[in-house]
């Protein structure tokens, strides 16, 4: 008696897994030789998600009329500073698009990017946006610029630098406005007076998440009151339903996306062909277009021409350069005892 | 002097101070476990029952799942051999240093699943200690099926090992005695007379780890990559749902996840109590 | 007495040391090279710096933080623990089977699906929520709160199930002599029950202490994560892996593990045979 209890038990954990078996997807095999079929990883970082469903099968179809090869993806989309990481630590991503130059400059001192990234189309920058806000519909808070993030009872999103490289622009933006003297009520060129403006927004954070893309969706989840964010993030969400608005402030950085092929992988998985083209097609006007109808801004300047009205005009525009590249901001702003972390440890210790 | 049988008062529900603490214990219950049950469950309905049934029916998330049962599965094969050694060792053996191995076992129980992720990285990762035997091997372990195995089967250790034990201390070894006297091999003895006594808690003990292990996150967050029909288990793929607004995919995995765990231990239980009664 | 086995059976040795041996490589494979990688890792600098990397502001307040709120949970997860075991075992009432099946809910439950719950319940855009923050200021979600929350749900089992068996087996007899010589029912809980269940009550806190500490799947979607207001160590530690900052991940998972450890080989102690001791 005991016995058959025990078989219809056993009997009824097998069956899902010979229901499993027949249900599970294969690896595909990732070399090139076998016949017309090959694998590209591509190991992104989370906003741009939803471009890439439309860009990759464009792509598949462009391979396949040209190469009668055909080319599938398996695709990771995490926050960029966790992709790079993985990337480096062993997760065999044939191409990388990350957030940040930073996040590739690290993948390539582990000595997996060899050739010279930057030389491929638009400076190897695939994309670029720019740091906003959004808010609540209707904007009841009325918050128009950075100022306004420090006031009194205001929430607000942003995401964790150590894992986003989102919040790394945020924070890069928000400073940069300060030092600039484009923040109202804070001196400008003044380290001392951009550091306590910092201070009173990171005050006013309640969420840090992993990613760009939770904060935004912690966002929507009726979190904070303001979520500051990648002006596309923003603009996607609107596609999807979500009903807030884009604020964009007086003065913003530049955000600039790169893209690049990692040799080590993408040699050993024998896609080396495919990952180059796969990048080549990423800067045609067609995937262009699509970047741009997710909100992203487009590095081929005919597409940014005629898509230039759907963004709203930034008054004072700088980029990265401005705190002498990444190297530098990184050590500065985000080292151990960068502003960041000092911000924050003194915000904390009230 | 006659026999007086003592009535004890408290035996049947009677009584406010006790009908207070029975609320008590029922409002707290209610609040902690059953009212965010009852709250994901209005969230995979939030669009109606055919969106409901749209979800379930999504290829990505039977390919988590399946990717998740098998894992699970494997895993429950070496536990419950290597597992039952181990309770088996534990029980029977003595050496020194026991007390250190009994509380190493309890370890993967109370470690953070994020610190395992990076253990099991810091051994089999690019940079990691096997390393160069991996890259001689061609066999990658992080960011694949392997090293995802490799932290589930981490984190699931100790329930075999604790199931087991109590039902090996317990049995009765004039039995096993009186079988080898009587010409029994090692092995018809444990088939015969050892094992039967154990195939409940065995059983019990596979289904808690089957659970545990479909139920894995953190670890398999770090080392695992999220790479869609390679290394998303049904945890990753509920945690790639929420991040692409997908709520209702993600409630209802939710619920097809928590539902099968708790179906498993369930009918484990039934199993274990009506073998006892 | 000490059973005098046949000449034919001193060859037992060999499966004896082949049983032995399968268990130690087995823990030693899993448990034990992991966990001494993670050793060397986090004091590769020097016992100076990994010092350093615990006492810095942001990690010592994780730290902190983990062990207020686990502590937290344990004193009323021991509370309510005691409670609902003593009403199970003592008393029947009406729904008693489907609270026994409720109880070992969590056990089965997914950490990620627990996290996900507590959102949809608790979080700023359901009702609930907004009443809990706006009205009455209590913010459950993203802030400490909800941490604690999440830990009563994920250790709920663990206090009342360690209590159980013990009070099954506990002797009425000094009860019932009690209560002939005229004692109350609180007086002979406060003197006689209450002692008796003194030590699985402190070792199943602690057992769910120990869980709790290491805790990530529900924290880190429940808890803000915000450094020196919501973050705790095991979020930290994901953090610091993250931007490989490996030095900070290796040290705090250190004391993560030293603590749990601690915890655990303490609970064996105390509750020695039941656990293999």
């Amino acid at each position: 008696m005991q016995g058959v209890r025990k078989l219809i038990l056993l009997a009824s954990l097998l069956a899902p897994l010979l229901a499993a078996c027949g249900t599970a997807a294969a690896p595909d095999a990732t070399s090139a030789g076998t016949g017309g079929k090959v694998t590209l990883v591509l190991g992104a970082y989370t906003t741009p998600r939803e471009a890439f469903a439309e860009v990759i099968p464009l792509f598949q179809a462009h391979w396949l009329e040209q190469t009668g090869q055909t080319v599938s993806f398996e695709e990771s989309y995490q926050g960029s500073g966790a992709q790079s990481r993985a990337v480096v630590e062993g997760f065999e991503a044939d191409v990388v698009a990350l957030s940040l130059e930073a996040d590739i400059n690290r993948i390539e001192d582990a000595g997996l990017i060899t050739h010279d990234w930057k030389a491929v189309g638009a400076g190897g920058m695939m994309s670029n946006s720019v740091v906003a806000f959004a808010v609540r519909a209707g904007n009841p808070l009325g918050i128009r610029d950075w100022a306004d993030l420090a006031g009194e009872g205001v929430e607000v999103l942003t995401p964790n630098p150590a894992t986003s490289g989102g919040a790394m622009w945020n924070l890069l933006a928000l400073y940069g406005a300060a030092l600039r003297g484009q923040v109202e009520g804070v001196a400008g060129e003044d380290p001392d007076a951009a550091f306590e403006f910092l201070k009173s927004v990171l005050a006013n954070v309640v969420v840090l998440d992993n990613s760009a893309r939770d904060s935004i969706t912690n966002f929507e989840q009726g979190v904070g009151n303001v979520a500051i964010t990648y002006e596309n993030e923003v603009l996607v969400g609107q596609q999807a339903g979500v009903d807030y608005e884009l604020v964009m402030p007086s003065s913003t950085i530049l955000i600039e996306n790169p893209v690049a092929v990692v040799d080590t992988y993408a040699d050993e998985h024998g896609t080396r062909e495919a990952a180059e083209a796969f990048l080549e097609f990423l800067f045609t006007s067609a995937a262009q277009e699509v970047f741009a109808r997710y909100g992203l801004r487009s590095v081929d300047p005919d597409v940014a021409a005629a898509t230039a009205g759907q963004y709203p005009a930034v008054s004072d525009l700088f980029t990265i350069e401005f705190f002498g590249g990444w190297s530098q901001a990184r050590q500065e702003i985000f080292g151990e005892t960068g502003v960041f972390n000092l911000a924050i440890q003194e915000v904390q210790g009230q | 002097m006659t026999t007086q049988r003592i009535v004890l008062p408290h035996k049947k529900f009677r009584g406010w101070g006790l009908r207070l603490l029975i609320l008590a214990v029922y409002l707290y219950v209610g609040v902690l476990v059953l009212a965010p049950i009852t709250a994901l469950v209005n969230g995979a309905l939030q669009n109606g029952l055919p969106s409901f049934l749209a979800a379930l029916n999504t290829p990505e998330f039977w390919q988590s799942f399946s990717l998740s049962l098998q894992i699970a599965l494997g895993v429950v094969v070496i536990q419950a051999i290597l597992g039952s050694i181990t309770a088996w060792v534990i029980v029977r053996h003595s050496f020194r240093g026991k007390a250190l191995f009994n509380a190493v076992i309890d370890v993967p129980f109370a470690i953070s699943p994020v610190v395992v992720g990076y253990m099991l990285l810091l051994v089999f990762g690019r940079n990691g200690m096997l390393n160069p035997v991996l890259s001689a091997l061609d066999f990658q372990v992080a960011f694949a099926l392997p090293g995802i195995f490799l932290a589930t089967l981490f984190v699931s250790l100790p329930f075999m090992v604790r199931e087991m034990i109590p039902v090996i201390q317990n049995l009765d070894r004039a039995q096993e005695l009186a079988a080898s006297t009587l010409g029994a091999s090692r092995w018809t003895t444990f088939w015969r007379v050892i094992f039967p006594g154990l195939r409940t808690a065995l059983l019990y003990g596979v289904a808690l780890t089957m659970a545990r292990a479909m139920g894995e996150f953190g670890a398999v967050l770090v080392i695992g990559g999220g790479v869609q029909g390679r290394t998303a288990t049904t945890t990753m793929y509920i945690f790639h749902a929420l991040e692409e607004r997908q709520y209702v995919e993600a409630y209802t995995a939710a619920i097809v996840l928590g539902l099968g765990s708790v179906l498993i231990v369930s009918l484990a239980d039934l199993l274990r109590h009506r073998t006892q009664h | 007495m000490k059973a005098v086995l046949p000449r034919s059976r001193r060859k037992e040795r060999s499966p004896e040391l082949g049983l032995r041996t399968a268990s130690f490589t087995f823990i030693l494979v899993m448990v034990l090279i992991p966990l001494a990688v993670i050793i060397q890792d986090g004091f590769k600098e020097g016992l100076a710096e990994f010092w350093r990397q615990v006492s810095l502001p942001v990690a010592a307040h994780a730290i902190y933080l983990t062990l207020w709120t686990s502590a937290l949970m344990t004193i009323i997860n021991a509370t309510m623990g005691l409670l609902t075991a003593f009403i199970m075992v003592r008393y029947s009432f009406p729904g008693k089977g489907i609270l026994n099946a409720i109880i070992d809910l969590p056990l089965a439950i997914p950490t990620l699906v627990t996290g996900v719950m507590l959102v949809i319940l608790y979080g700023p855009q359901q009702a609930l929520g907004q009443f809990l923050g706006q009205e009455l200021g209590f913010q459950v979600i993203f802030a400490p709160p909800g941490i604690v929350l999440a830990l009563l749900f994920i250790t709920f089992p663990f206090v009342v199930r360690t209590i159980q068996p013990v009070l099954l087996e506990l002797d009425r007899q000094q009860e019932h002599a009690a209560a002939t010589l005229g004692a109350g029912r609180l007086t002979i809980f406060r003197r006689i029950i209450f002692p008796a269940l003194a030590l699985p009550t402190f070792s199943g806190s602690l057992l769910s202490f120990a869980r709790a500490v290491g805790e990530f799947g529900a924290v880190v979607i429940v808890a803000g994560n915000i450094p020196f207001k919501s973050q705790t160590a095991a979020v930290y530690v994901l953090g610091a892996v993250e931007s490989e900052n490996r030095l900070a991940a290796s040290a705090i998972s250190i004391v993560l593990i030293a603590i749990s450890l601690a915890v655990i080989l303490f609970t064996n102690h105390l509750l020695g045979r039941r656990r293999g001791a």
